[in-house]
C-alpha cells in the first residue's frame, strides 16, 4: 500500500530505454511524478522549472522594491497584487519542482542566493526609474506570459502544465496592467513619454533576447524532442518582435534597432543581435546581477528567524 | 513542515480539483497560505486541504484498461454503420 508521501519511483509507469520513452511521448503520453521517468528528462525537466521558478522569484522581488515608487494608490495596489502573484508563481513551480526529487526547495533557494544558479536574462538588469517598471510590465511579462504559453501548450510533465495554466493566466493581468500604464505615460506630459522611451532603449534588447538564441537544429534541442517546448525560440522571438513593434510605434515611440526593417510581406525584421549580453547574465556577469543577488541573499538571511520559529512551531 | 494537497471547487459546479501542493508547519498556516497561494481571485468556493501521507495511492496497473471485459463499453459502430447505410441509400 503507498501513499503520496511515499518516494514517487515506487508507484508509476516505466519505460525500457529513451526510444521507448519517446514512443510514449510521440504518442501523446503525459509523464506524472510517480513514473520512473528517464534520468535524463528528470534532470532536463528539473533544470528548466527550477530556472523558471528563480525567475519568478528575482521578478518579484523587483517588483516589491518598487511598491512604495509607485505613484498612487491604486498602482500601489497593482504592484502589491502583482509581487504576490510573482512570489506565488515561485511557490508553486518550486514544490513541483522539489517533487522531482533532484534537489530540496531549500537547496534550490541556497544555490540561487549564492549565485550557482541561474534566471531569466531580465532580471541581471536595473530599473532605473518608474518607466522602467511600466517597460518590464508591458515588454518583459508579455514576453514571459508568450514563453510560457508556448511551454504550457505541449507540456509533457503533467504537474507543470497544470501550475502553468495558473501562471499563465495571472501573467495576462499584468500585461493588461504594463499596456494600461504605457497607455497614461504615452499620453502623458512629453516628460512622461521620454520617460518611457529612455526605459524602453534601456529594455527592449534584453526582452527580445529573452526567447535565447535560435533553437539548435532540428530536434536537437530535448526540451522540443520532449514536448516541454512546443515552439523553436526564434519562432517566439519573430513573432514577439512582429507584434511589439507596431504596437509601440502605434504609441509613438521608436525602437532602438537602427536595422529594424519590415520586408516585403511586411512582417518586422530584427537586426543582428548581439548575445553577448545575454551570455554575460547566465554567467551572473549582467548589469545589475551581483546586486540583485545580494539583495535577495541578504533577506533570505533576515527571515531566518521566521523560518526558525515556524518550525519551532510545528 | 509538512506537505499538504489542496484541492479546490467552484460554487454550483464541477466537482473539487487539485489545485497543488505547499509545505506547511501546522494545519492553521496550511490554510493560510492554501488560501494566499491559491485562492486570490475567488479561483474556488470551497477548499479542502488534505495531508499527502494521508493520500492513499492506487497501483495504476490495478487501473489499466481493463482489455478483457469489453462488454462494459458499446462504441456503437454496428448502429452507425446502418445509419450511414441508410443515408447514402437515401441519397441515390
Ligand atoms: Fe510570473
Ligand atoms: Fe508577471
Amino acid at each position: 500500500m503507498h501513499t503520496l508521501a511515499d518516494p514517487p519511483t515506487m508507484r508509476g509507469r516505466s519505460w525500457a530505454d529513451l526510444d521507448d520513452f519517446q514512443a510514449f511521448i510521440d504518442g501523446g503520453g503525459m509523464v506524472e511524478p510517480g513514473d520512473d521517468m528517464p534520468t535524463e528528462y528528470r534532470d532536463e525537466v528539473f533544470r528548466f522549472i527550477e530556472f523558471h521558478a528563480n525567475s519568478e522569484l528575482m521578478g518579484g522581488l523587483t517588483e516589491r522594491d518598487w511598491i512604495p515608487h509607485a505613484p498612487g494608490l491604486r498602482l500601489k495596489q497593482i504592484f502589491l497584487a502583482k509581487t504576490q502573484d510573482e512570489i506565488g508563481h515561485a511557490h508553486l513551480l518550486y514544490m513541483v519542482a522539489a517533487d522531482m526529487g533532484v534537489k530540496t526547495r531549500t537547496e534550490m533557494l541556497e544555490q540561487l542566493f549564492d549565485g550557482r544558479s541561474r534566471f531569466h536574462n531580465v532580471f541581471h538588469y536595473q530599473a532605473v526609474t518608474w518607466a522602467d517598471q511600466v517597460a518590464i510590465a508591458f515588454l518583459v511579462d508579455a514576453a514571459a506570459f508568450a514563453s510560457q504559453r508556448a511551454v504550457f501548450a505541449e507540456c509533457t510533465y503533467g504537474p507543470y502544465k497544470r501550475v502553468l495554466k495558473r501562471i499563465v493566466a495571472e501573467e495576462g493581468f499584468h500585461m493588461r496592467h504594463g499596456e494600461e500604464m504605457l497607455l497614461r505615460l504615452a499620453t502623458g506630459t512629453p516628460t512622461q513619454h521620454e520617460m518611457f522611451q529612455a526605459a524602453l532603449d534601456r529594455w527592449w534588447w534584453p526582452a527580445v533576447q529573452l526567447f535565447g538564441p535560435d533553437s539548435p537544429p532540428g530536434d536537437a534541442d530535448p526540451l522540443i524532442r520532449w514536448k516541454i517546448k512546443s515552439q523553436r525560440n526564434e519562432d517566439l522571438r519573430q513573432a514577439y518582435v512582429q507584434k511589439y513593434v507596431p504596437l509601440l510605434h502605434g504609441y509613438g515611440f521608436e525602437i532602438p534597432d537602427p536595422e529594424l526593417r519590415q520586408d516585403a510581406e511586411g512582417v518586422w525584421r530584427a537586426g543582428t543581435i548581439d548575445w553577448e549580453p545575454l551570455k554575460a547574465t547566465m554567467r551572473q556577469g549582467g548589469p545589475d546581477s551581483k546586486r540583485r543577488i545580494a539583495t535577495a541573499a541578504a533577506n533570505w538571511a533576515d527571515t531566518a528567524w521566521v523560518r526558525e520559529a515556524l518550525e519551532v512551531s510545528a | 513542515m509538512k506537505t499538504y494537497e489542496v484541492f479546490l471547487k467552484k460554487a454550483g459546479r464541477d466537482e473539487f480539483r487539485h489545485a497543488g501542493s505547499l509545505d506547511a508547519p501546522d494545519p492553521e498556516m496550511a490554510l493560510m497560505y492554501a488560501r494566499e497561494t491559491h485562492a486570490r481571485r475567488a479561483e474556488g468556493a470551497e477548499m479542502w486541504l488534505v495531508e499527502r501521507g494521508n493520500v492513499l495511492v492506487a497501483d495504476p496497473d490495478a487501473l489499466a484498461v481493463n482489455d478483457d471485459k469489453p462488454h462494459r463499453h458499446n462504441d456503437g459502430t454496428l448502429v452507425a454503420a446502418r445509419r450511414k447505410e441508410r443515408r447514402e441509400g437515401d441519397d441515390s
